[in-house]
């Protein structure tokens, strides 16, 4: 066995070992046939293919094959609220607290929390233009800058939108880097028009509403947004149900983190007691941001691991009806 | 399976429509089929197949071993057969709206269209 082929089998790993039993021979053969016999490596555009073959073959064995296509689901659900977010917030950049309040601001405007907000409008363009990599790139660097404008800002001294603003929009931004490169027109509309209607809906609501503060603003703002994204994505999940379709369901779930991390304010003030409106400490919301964010991401793998056990029976084998196909070989028994 | 198919799942039932084939093969038809703009690799190929089998449009030949590596030989259902004969219909209707358009506007005198009318 040459290097090469010792290479690709140990990233056959990826699949799981039934399939590798029957299959691996199959797909090791074909990378081998299709590489450079000087190569000693797989290169990685290889290795990312295997991995990526492995994972979807993983979620089929378990019959969550809707699965990746109800993440690019979510991940267009999450690019859009992200965009509603940055036009809200963009607007609200440009009416900075009076100068005898004697707060902090950065230039013109409130905060540096516009450099994010204007790297998530120029993604929002690139879906509509260029999908595919560039609006990836695009997302992905948007999604720095978010972070980079969260650390970066105490470290200079410039103010800076609060956590509860920033960190649901960076895990929006990475559910939405998943969106799919093939997305009708339609639909990669749909982050465009957010975007202006977030605009539109801070222009209405003017400085009355905000008064040049992030605070207040996002404890309103938040969740109801993420109760309105929960409330889309419930509807989508029982709509594509009624026709077999799980997609939307899986999509509920891969958007759980986001919608928490939007809602924390509430779910704080749930922990902290509700008497009245709830003002969560904050070393509370901490901790329930902290919860939501290390515990959401193991909904996606759980609800797998859930599926897959469903999708068996006693001694281990998938169930299928009569009229399903062999999982592997596609023989109808 | 649902048409319109996706480029990848049309050419790779176009390449099995000629004779079974394995998974290699498969891959350098698709290319000459897409004039090299389509590069499938193994582990996006074998999930495409896996998907195809299980929807029944394609099925497994024979297995030969040749230099000591395995080939599983694939070719089109007859399910698969009236799939890719209905979406090269709907494709062909497509085309040929497109090329009947095409040529009227081509045929058509240019029109310079003005805000207000010519002074």
């Amino acid at each position: 066995m040459s290097a090469l082929e010792r290479r690709y089998r140990h990233l056959l790993r990826a699949y799981p070992a039934d399939y590798r039993h029957d299959r691996g021979d199959e797909i090791v053969g074909t990378y081998l046939d299709l590489a450079d016999p000087r190569r000693r490596w797989p290169s990685p555009a290889d290795a990312a293919d295997l991995v990526r073959g492995g994972l979807r073959q993983r979620l089929r064995a378990a019959g969550a094959t809707d699965l990746i296509p109800g993440v690019r689901l979510a991940a267009l659900l999450a690019l859009t609220t992200a965009a509603f977010l940055a036009g809200f917030w963009a607007l609200v950049e440009q009416n900075p607290p009076p100068a005898e309040a004697g707060l902090p601001v950065f230039g013109p405007f409130t905060s540096t929390g516009i450099v994010a907000w204007l790297t998530w409008l120029v993604a929002v363009a690139l879906v509509l233009v260029a999908p595919g990599r560039p609006t990836r790139v695009a997302v992905a660097g948007a999604v720095l800058v978010t972070g980079a404008v969260l650390l970066v800002s105490p470290v200079a001294g410039l103010p800076r939108p609060p956590l509860l603003v920033l960190v649901p929009q960076v895990a929006l931004g990475v559910l939405a880097l998943a969106v799919d490169a093939h997305l009708p027109l339609a639909a990669r509309t749909l982050p465009t028009i957010a975007a202006t209607i977030g605009g539109t809906f801070a222009a209405t609501a003017g400085n009355k509403l905000y008064w040049g503060s992030y605070r207040w603003t996002s404890e309103q703002l938040l969740p109801a947004v993420g109760a309105v994204l929960l409330g889309v994505a419930l509807l989508l999940a029982a709509g594509l149900a009624m026709r077999r379709d799980w997609r939307g369901s899986w999509a509920a779930v891969a958007l759980l983190t986001p919608i928490g991390l939007l809602s924390v304010h509430i779910l704080a003030g749930a922990v902290d007691g509700l008497s009245g409106a709830p003002r969560p400490t904050y070393p509370t919301m901490v901790g329930a941001a902290l919860a939501v964010g290390l515990l959401g991401p193991l909904v996606l793998p759980a609800a797998v691991a859930l599926h897959r056990r469903r999708q068996r029976d006693g001694a281990g084998q998938l169930r299928t009806t009569p009229a399903d196909p062999c999982p592997t070989c596609g023989a109808r028994r | 399976m649902d048409t319109p198919l996706r480029e990848p799942t049309f050419l790779i039932l176009t390449a099995l429509a000629r004779e079974p084939m394995h998974g290699y093969a498969i891959i350098g038809e698709v290319a000459a089929l897409s004039d090299g703009r389509l590069s499938l690799r193994p582990g996006t190929l074998y999930g495409a197949l896996d998907r195809l089998t299980d929807a029944g449009l394609v099925e497994l030949d024979r297995e030969e071993t040749v230099d000591g590596r395995l080939r599983r030989y694939y070719r089109l259902s007859p399910s698969g057969d009236a799939t890719l004969a209905a979406e090269t219909e709907r494709l062909r209707r497509n085309v040929e709206a497109a090329t009947a358009r095409l040529r009227a506007r081509s045929a058509r005198p240019l029109v310079l269209r003005t805000a207000g009318g010519l002074a």
